[in-house]
């Protein structure tokens, strides 16, 4: 697959050549191609000269970064402890029996990825689940389909 | 100096020196396995620790990693106190559960009484105990070709995006000191091949041998300011030559002082 | 409006003057609660509403300026919340069709639309938040100004005093008498650790290598809690003030943030402050008219919870793995880039102000001997009210569960109040009277932790609870050493065990051994504090677990393999919405005549018991 790089120099000179930019450029990155492309983590390593294995090490330690595209309705569970009581777990099956997917996969058509989160800090509304930036609170587990739709 | 008892024997140590160092030097078996005099002690594998107390404590006892704790005047340790071998079986135990089919740690759990680990084995280990040694080594040396991926059990030690890395010079630092052997490496006439990486080998001009690979000799160049011309011998046939002058100088100031 | 620096305590007075002036121009103000939980329930619509509906009707004597977007009011199981200052008039649950009736009946009429008032659960309706028990038993010194002042504005936090404590620290203060004060005040680090703020600050001011840095943790990594997130949206400047106090006692020109990514308003809305505490010279170079200078730099964390542990979050901001190192090394004397640091968290930062205005004494005299002052709690879980809480220290279970919280929903009994995050624990009925300080909790096996207080029933499974912060802890271990990596993984899948009635009492021996080693033998605080959610649900419901392993029963009716799904047939009336919901077509039945559910196909999803209006599906 082929990403625009031509973004790149946008986002470098957002902030500091320096080592310590990197997790704030994978950031950008990540923001900007929704994944951190290949290509993208050897012009980091390049640009703020950083061994590549460190840049590999870093994206691939944090839970904002991720190696795989996203598909276009990024469904984050969240699985805060309230969340968690309220019955998040049970959501959560049905989101992935309904797409075939386990959370932190994408549906084969690119169309759904399932995250499942931390805690999103809206914790009197749980359980919670965002679509790309829609919040669905106080979720119920026969909802699910309604939420795939976008209701 | 500061005065320090271990084990019942009364020792110095320099301050600053870490514990683990001055038990060592004592003759006491205490296991460790992420510990390497050539680089930063690191804390990984926790084998190492020991009971330490001291008589102003009041009977409170810590335990501690010994390779991460510098010598403190008074201090009481007891490396073979009860729940410290008992840590260490466990954590051996945990690590045979990792690593099931790595002859090292069997070895090192069959000296605890441990033959199966009584936790859940990992299924298809690379029996790797990621005590961090080969990306600590590879750092030290100036390269950091790999390093340590992902997190908590999925932790592994991989070369960058898991292709054949770029800054790897193969020196073979990283397999040589794996204290698991678990870095494979292959040599065939004059390749070698690690991390997925081919590397032309050197061929001795004086004696044919094969000696260290191009990328490390271009590497050792740059860093030491030595031409690169000078790898194309093999160490030992340097040594040889210098052997060679060493003796002729010998012999011109033989000769210069019968002269005068 | 172009901004004069401000170059005096002087100036400040009269800049607080100007600004109160603009404020007491509104006789009535409208705000509108735009914390986490009013804007995850369409709090964003409710004020573009309000906006379009003053512009269009023109309120005479309310002007567009006096409706404002605050941070977290506190009550957000009732969001979204709007308050009508100064009467006090709440309106709670305000859909968008509601906001022109509130404009039209309270804005223009002056009367107050009832149906939109708080009705407690005993049917009493409240005019004036003040008066409800949520309210009432609280006591706000972190969240002061939440709720009442716009979050983005700094003429609102000027009106109210703001900057004025940096000022009096400045100018009538030496950095040893801020810490001093700091001292006095007994404040102990709102992070989790309890270290006393004073004495880290005297350490770091000691040391002579230079730089020195401050650092606020904003990283708030424990599930379940929310009030860093809520000080640093609702009330930003309250952490650059204590920030800027902080580094003028300990001699730093340079700090940072960390802010979690999963709060990018709270990153949008700290940048926002500090560029306009910069303008106005209350930031930046020569803060006041003096020589003091702090710049402070917003560090967003990649999401890692052990970056809570003080040396991996250094590691983070310096843009590398987030990896703690030993404990020997401390990072007040070797933090961020090696060099001198203090760090502290949101809410620890949020009191600093306070106790320079106010004293140290005074502060001391609130809360416990130990544990002065409040402590700010996100109530949540099965609890009748939830919310955003600050009470003082000392404060029992039982008035937060009860007084403020209302207690449990559904009138269920209560089970536990799980505090202190994964580290920490869950706590029975019978230490309900516990007063909530640092110590007390610790004795008790839990924790006081960031601040998060959820709050179980009955039909929370301590098992699955344990099993849950275990999985968390696992995933987010960083996996350097081996107790914490492998210990913890292995108890994880022994509490699986035990959900799926597989386990022995034999595993529950080994489970508490392994604890014991995972605490003596770990790096760094999580790892130490791991086994916790085990080891307190163990010390407290012995029984549970062993229902699950002698049993195979799960009594609160949650672990999957130890549950069926029943029809009761007396209360099924056959109106077939439990078939369609049942996506493995394990239920069969016609209208009208009471269905079955074939127990060979039922994935045990849930779904027909949450259609079920007449609670006929049963677990057992």
């Amino acid at each position: 697959m082929n990403h625009d790089m031509s973004k790149l120099p946008d986002i470098f000179a957002r902030y500091p050549q320096k080592p310590q930019s990197l997790i704030a450029v994978l950031q950008d990155i990540q923001k900007e191609f929704n994944f951190l492309p290949c290509e993208a983590l050897k012009e980091t390593a390049k640009h703020l000269d950083v061994p590549l294995s460190k840049v590999f090490s870093v994206s691939t330690f944090y839970n904002a970064f991720s190696l795989n595209p996203k598909g276009e309705k990024v469904i984050r569970i969240c699985m805060g402890t309230t969340c968690h009581i309220r019955g998040a777990g049970l959501i959560q099956d049905q989101l992935e029996s309904k797409l075939g997917i386990k959370a932190g996969q994408t549906t084969s058509d690119m169309k759904f990825t399932i995250e499942v989160v931390n805690c999103v800090g809206a914790c009197s509304m749980a359980p919670v689940v965002i679509v790309n930036d829609k919040y669905y609170a106080d979720v119920k587990v026969n909802q699910t389909k309604k939420i795939l739709k976008g209701g | 100096m500061v005065h320090l008892t271990i084990d019942g024997t009364r020792v110095q140590a320099k301050e600053g020196e870490m514990l683990l160092k001055v038990i060592k030097q004592l003759g006491i078996d205490v296991p460790s396995l992420c510990d390497h005099d050539a680089v930063e002690p690191f804390g990984a594998c926790r084998l190492c620790l020991v009971e330490i107390t001291k008589q102003s404590w009041d009977g409170w006892k810590k335990y501690v990693t010994s390779c991460l704790y510098p010598v403190e005047d008074g201090l009481i340790v007891n490396t073979q106190a009860e729940k410290v071998v008992e840590a260490r079986k466990t954590l051996i135990d945990l690590q045979l559960a990792r690593c099931p089919g790595s002859p090292e740690i069997q070895q090192l759990a069959a000296d605890y009484g441990i033959t199966q680990t009584s936790y859940e084995p990992k299924i298809d280990s690379d029996n790797c105990i990621l005590c961090g040694l080969c990306t600590r080594i590879c750092e030290h040396m100036g390269f950091a070709a790999i390093s340590t991926v992902d997190r908590g059990p999925d932790r592994r030690i991989a070369s960058p995006l898991d292709e054949p890395p770029p800054d790897c010079i193969g020196c073979l630092a990283c397999a040589i000191n794996c204290p698991t052997n678990v870095i494979p490496y292959t040599e065939k006439g004059n390749k070698r091949t690690i991390w997925d990486k081919e590397f032309e080998l050197i061929t001795c001009s004086k004696c044919g041998r094969k000696t260290i690979t191009r990328d490390f000799a271009r590497a050792l160049s740059k860093m030491r300011d030595i031409p690169e011309a000078y790898f194309e011998v093999c160490d030992a046939c340097h040594r040889a030559e210098t052997a060679t002058n060493m003796g002729r100088i010998a012999g011109w100031s033989r000769r210069e002082e019968a002269a005068s | 409006m172009a901004i004069t620096k401000v170059a005096s305590p002087k100036d400040l007075d009269k800049l607080q003057k100007q600004c109160q002036t603009e404020q007491d121009k509104h006789k009535r103000k409208l705000m509108v609660c735009c914390g986490p939980g009013c804007l995850a329930n369409g709090a964003a619509e409710i004020v573009t509403e309000f906006k379009s509906q003053l512009k269009k009707k023109r309120i005479k004597g309310f002007s567009v300026e006096a409706m404002k977007e605050t941070g977290c009011h506190g009550f957000c199981e009732q969001g979204p919340l709007v308050v009508v200052e100064p009467q006090g008039t709440f309106y709670t649950r305000v859909k968008k069709k509601d906001v022109e009736r509130i404009v039209e009946e309270t804005l223009r009429n002056n009367k107050v639309v009832d149906d939109l008032l708080y009705t407690a659960p005993d049917e009493k309706t409240y005019r004036d938040y003040r008066e409800i028990p949520f309210y009432k038993h609280q006591k706000r010194i972190a969240l002061r100004n939440l709720g009442h002042i716009n979050q983005c504005d700094i003429r609102d936090y000027i009106a109210v005093g703001g900057y004025q404590a940096l000022a009096k620290a400045l100018n009538k203060m030496s950095p040893s008498k801020v810490i001093e004060e700091v001292k006095t005040s007994g404040l102990r680090g709102r992070g989790g650790g309890g270290f006393p703020a004073g004495r880290k600050w005297e350490s770091c001011a000691r040391l002579e290598e230079r730089p020195h840095y401050v650092i606020c943790n904003g990283d708030e990594g424990d599930p379940g809690a929310f009030m860093d997130r809520a000080i640093m949206e609702g009330d930003p400047h309250s952490v650059l003030e204590g920030m800027a106090i902080c580094a003028y006692a300990v001699d730093s020109s340079e700090g940072y943030i960390y802010v979690r990514e999963e709060y990018p308003l709270a990153v949008q809305f700290l940048q926002e402050a500090i560029r306009e505490a910069e303008e106005y010279g209350l930031l930046g170079d020569n803060i006041l008219g003096t020589d003091f200078s702090f710049h402070i730099k917003i560090s967003r964390g990649g999401g890692a919870f052990v970056c809570g542990e003080s040396s991996a979050l250094m590691k983070s901001v310096a843009g590398e793995v987030g990896e703690p190192r030993a404990k020997y090394i401390r990072s007040v004397q070797k933090g961020l880039y090696d060099r001198p640091t203090v760090l502290n968290n949101v809410e620890s930062y949020a009191n600093v102000p306070v106790i320079i205005d106010r004293g140290g004494k005074w502060f001391a005299k609130i809360g416990t001997e130990t544990s002065a002052g409040t402590k700010a709690f996100s109530l949540v879980g099965k609890v009748v009210n939830g919310g955003l809480i600050e009470v003082p220290m000392g404060t029992t279970l039982r008035e937060i569960v009860f007084d403020i919280g209302g207690g449990i929903r559904n009138d269920r009994p209560f089970k536990a109040v799980q505090t202190g995050g994964p580290s920490g624990g869950c706590l029975p009925d019978d230490k309900l009277d516990l007063s909530v300080d640092f110590d007390t909790l610790t004795k008790a096996g839990s924790m006081m932790g960031s601040g998060g207080m959820i709050v179980m029933d009955e039909g929370t499974c301590v098992v699955d609870v344990a099993k849950y912060f275990l999985k968390f802890l696992v995933d987010e271990s960083c996996g350097k050493c081996t107790p914490c990596r492998e210990g913890l993984y292995q108890l994880y899948l022994l509490a699986v065990k035990i959900s799926e009635g597989m386990a022995t009492e034999n595993d529950l021996d080994k489970m508490e051994q392994l604890s014991g080693v995972i605490i003596d033998a770990s790096l760094c605080g999580l790892g130490k504090s791991g086994p916790n959610p085990f080891l307190s649900t163990i010390r407290y419901f012995r029984d549970e677990y062993l229902t699950h392993i002698r049993d195979k029963r799960c009594p609160a009716g949650v672990c999957k393999a130890l549950i069926t799904y029943e029809v009761d047939a007396q209360a099924c009336d056959g109106c077939m919405a439990c078939i369609h919901a049942c996506a493995a077509n394990a239920i069969s039945g016609k209208k009208g005549e009471v269905h079955t559910i074939d127990q060979t196909k039922c994935d045990k999803c849930g779904a027909c018991f949450a259609v079920c209006n007449r609670h006929a599906i049963k677990v057992a």
